[in-house]
Formats: C-alpha cells, sequence, structure tokens
C-alpha cells in the first residue's frame, strides 16, 4: 500500500464524515457535560463539579479524537458550537472567545504530536480547560454573574459563590480539578480505548 | 396546523434560551406559552398539559423558596426546583423545534442565511442527535436494569466506573454506528460542503412567522427594558398609565 501514490488532497467524503462526527460528539459532550456539572448546584460541590465534567467527557473525547481527519477545523467547530451554546444560554462572548481559542490549541495539539496516546491525552487536557472556564465570569464579572445568578438560585448558594468569589484561589482550585479530572480521565479512556473500541475496529 | 419558517424557530430557540435562562419568571412563562401554543396546533395537548402543570409547580415553589435560607438538604429540593422551572421551558421550546424541523428544512434554512456548509451540516446532525441520544440512553439503561445494572445500585456504588463501562461504552458504540451510517448515507445522497443544496420544501416567510417574531422582540424589549431600569414589568406598564 506504501507504493500507491495520492494527490495529498483529502477527500470530500471524509469532509462529510468528519463533520458529522463533529455533531454527534458536540450533542454527547453538551448532554454528558450538562449532566455531569449539575453536581455543581449542590454549594459544597461547586469547584469539584469541573473535575466531574472532565472525567465524564474523556471517554467520548479520545473517541471523537481518533475518528477525525482534520483536527484544527474540526476541534474548533466542536468548541465552537459548545461555546456557541453557552452563549445561546447566557454566558458573556467571552466563553466562546476561550471555546474557539482552546478548540484551536486541541486541534494543534493532535496537528503536531499526532493522534497517539500523547497527543490525545495533552489535547483532552487542553479541552478540560473550556468546561472549567464556565465559572471564569464569577472572577472577571463579579456582580454581574451573582445578579444573573441571583435570578435563578436559592440565596443560600448565591451567598457560597459570593464568599468564593472574594479569593482568587477557588478559581485556581477549578482549573486544577478540571485538569485532574481530564488527567485520570485520560488514563480511564485509554484503557477504555484498548479494551472496547479498537478490539471492535471503532477506533 | 401552523408551520412555522426554520429561521423563525431557530430565532424562537435563541430568543427563549436568553430569556428564560436569566430572566425572572414572568418572562419564562412568556416564552414557554408560544411553543405551548403550537404545540396545541400539533395536537399534542396531553404533552403540554403535563408539562406546564409540572413547571408551573416547580415554579411557584422555586419562587416562594428562593429568598428563603432553607440549609443544606432544601438547597437541593430548591436547585432541583430551579432546574426544572428555567430548564423545562427552554426543553419544551427544544422539543418543539426538534419535532417540527425536518434536517432538510433546517439546511434549507441555514443555506438561505448563507451560513457556509461547513458550519451547517454538524448544527443538523447535532439537532437530530440530541432525540437519539436520549433514546439510545433510555434502551441501555432499560438493558442493563434487566442485568440489575441501575445508578444507585451495591454494584454501581462499590465500583462508579462500571457505570462508565455498562452504561456509557454501549452508547458510544452505538451513536458511533449510527454516525458512520450517517455520513455514508450523506455521501450516497451527494451531501458535499462545496456545493450548494436544492430543496423541494418551500422555505419562506408567512403572517405567522410575523406574529411570532413580533411578539419575541416584544418580550426581549421589555426584558432589557426591566433589566436595566430594575423595576418590574407591572410597574412599568402602572407607571405609563398613571
Amino acid at each position: 500500500m506504501s507504493n500507491v501514490k495520492t494527490t495529498g488532497k483529502k477527500s470530500s467524503n471524509t469532509l462529510v464524515r468528519d463533520l458529522v462526527n463533529v455533531g454527534i460528539f458536540a450533542a454527547l459532550y453538551i448532554v454528558l457535560g450538562f449532566i455531569s456539572s449539575s453536581i455543581g448546584y449542590i454549594p459544597a460541590f461547586i469547584v469539584v463539579s469541573t473535575c466531574s465534567i472532565s472525567l465524564v467527557t474523556s471517554i467520548p473525547v479520545f473517541l471523537f479524537f481518533s475518528k477525525i481527519d482534520r483536527p484544527i477545523p474540526c476541534c474548533m467547530l466542536f468548541c465552537g458550537i459548545f461555546g456557541g451554546a453557552m452563549l445561546v444560554m447566557g454566558q458573556g462572548i467571552l466563553m466562546f472567545a476561550i471555546s474557539l481559542a482552546v478548540g484551536l490549541v486541541v486541534g494543534s495539539c493532535l496537528k503536531f504530536i499526532g493522534k497517539g496516546f500523547a497527543g490525545c491525552y495533552s489535547a483532552n487536557i487542553v479541552l478540560s480547560l473550556m468546561s472549567s472556564s464556565m465559572m471564569l465570569p464569577l472572577w472577571t464579572s463579579t456582580e454581574e454573574y451573582l445578579e444573573y445568578t441571583r435570578t435563578m438560585c436559592d440565596a443560600g448558594y448565591v451567598a457560597k459563590l459570593k464568599e468564593l468569589s472574594q479569593s482568587s484561589w477557588p478559581l485556581v482550585a477549578i482549573y486544577a480539578f478540571g485538569i485532574l479530572g481530564a488527567v485520570v480521565g485520560g488514563l480511564v479512556a485509554r484503557r477504555v480505548m484498548k479494551k472496547h473500541f479498537e478490539r471492535i475496529g471503532l477506533a | 396546523m401552523i408551520t412555522l419558517d426554520p429561521r423563525t424557530k431557530l430565532f424562537l430557540a435563541i430568543v427563549a434560551n436568553s430569556v428564560i435562562i436569566s430572566a425572572p419568571l414572568v418572562y419564562s412563562a412568556l416564552m414557554f406559552a408560544v411553543p405551548a401554543i403550537l404545540l396545541l396546533f400539533e395536537k399534542k395537548w396531553k404533552f403540554v398539559l403535563a408539562f406546564f402543570s409540572l413547571y408551573l409547580a416547580a415554579a411557584l415553589g422555586f419562587e416562594h423558596l428562593k429568598t428563603m435560607d432553607v440549609g443544606r438538604v432544601g438547597t437541593l429540593a430548591v436547585s432541583t426546583m430551579m432546574l426544572i422551572s428555567h430548564m423545562m421551558p427552554i426543553g419544551i421550546v427544544l422539543y418543539y423545534v426538534m419535532q417540527t424541523t425536518k434536517a432538510n428544512e433546517f439546511m434549507a434554512g441555514m443555506s438561505k442565511m448563507h451560513i457556509p456548509n461547513k458550519v451547517t451540516i454538524p448544527l443538523t446532525v447535532m439537532i437530530r442527535f440530541f432525540p437519539t441520544v436520549f433514546d439510545e440512553s433510555h434502551a441501555i439503561s432499560n438493558a442493563m436494569k434487566m442485568r440489575g445494572i441501575r445508578l444507585f445500585s451495591l454494584q454501581t456504588l462499590k465500583n462508579p466506573f462500571t457505570i462508565l463501562e455498562y452504561r456509557l461504552i454501549p452508547l458510544l458504540v452505538s451513536l458511533t454506528k449510527i454516525g458512520d451510517e450517517l455520513s455514508v448515507a450523506a455521501s450516497t445522497r451527494g451531501l458535499v460542503p462545496e456545493t450548494k443544496r436544492t430543496c423541494v420544501v418551500p422555505i419562506g416567510f408567512h403572517v405567522q412567522d410575523a406574529v411570532v417574531f413580533v411578539y419575541c422582540i416584544a418580550v426581549l424589549t421589555c426584558f432589557f427594558i426591566t433589566s436595566k431600569s430594575k423595576q418590574s414589568i407591572i410597574d412599568i406598564v402602572s407607571n405609563l398609565f398613571s
């Protein structure tokens, strides 16, 4: 097969397959992200919720990485769809911009490191920054975010958020837990990929 | 039956999402009314009635309890009420959009808005895939229940990773296979991002679209005025007439 000469240009059929995969995995990422982040509605678990998101979404994300041929545009679209959904759901334009930037970095990781374990692992860790950034407005525009939350949540939850916004350490912890979830989730995903998806030829 | 243009439905979904999430209950109810009426025209009155009863109970409960400090257990209950009262209206809007919009109509609508196919195709797949994700997950859940694997069973509490293995992986396998079949079907039908598609369904704005547009813009305007002036809509209206 190595003697076969190609034009180097990828077929438009693979582009359609990539775009369909982006749609499927974006839907799955949003659903799983939403379910796993609902733990954050319990005040004690606000900071830890990013860990559960990264942990649960690691397996589908690894599968997504293994199924795309054009990493940079696909990852930018994937993250852009997530950012767009968050924008529609009331998050600011900052979240959308962060999503696109994260998509670019994730795609670059896959492109330049490769789609092996190292590339997917580092891309998954970078991707965890996107879901962790959902809480960022609590520190960048505290009053507006608290006002936004006040219409949705009870007084005790808002008071807890206000307490968190006093210091920047919870923000560091949110990102650290997100990364920790991606690190552990990546290891689990590697095992699962070998045990299930590679055996049945899906990855 | 009232048929809306896909662009109107998209506008309705965006306005409903942006208003419902952060607005007081009255706006959420105003936006809830549009898909509810449209679903009644689709003869889904049982669904609307069940949805409305649950929404009303959760919304009134949340409005009553949200200013109180209810303790840890109470916070969980209030959070659940909050989730139901804020997410159900969004759910009904999305349900209406997904139930009544066919993939080709959505693509034709997006094409008329000059959105590139590279963005339209994933969005179309994603919109059509939300119900599939829930259906597949439900089917897998039923299958696992027969084997005694439940979310809060002794086995899953001992080893939470079994939930990933028994619920998430079959879901992923199933969705990946559906996705592969979908991309093969799309390629067979000649779906290529570079070419412009044709559509046999006539897409265009009618009176009902104008009514929904005007209603949504009116609700949006009221929401922005009240959020800027920090007054309720009833106070503003009474000030205007006094």
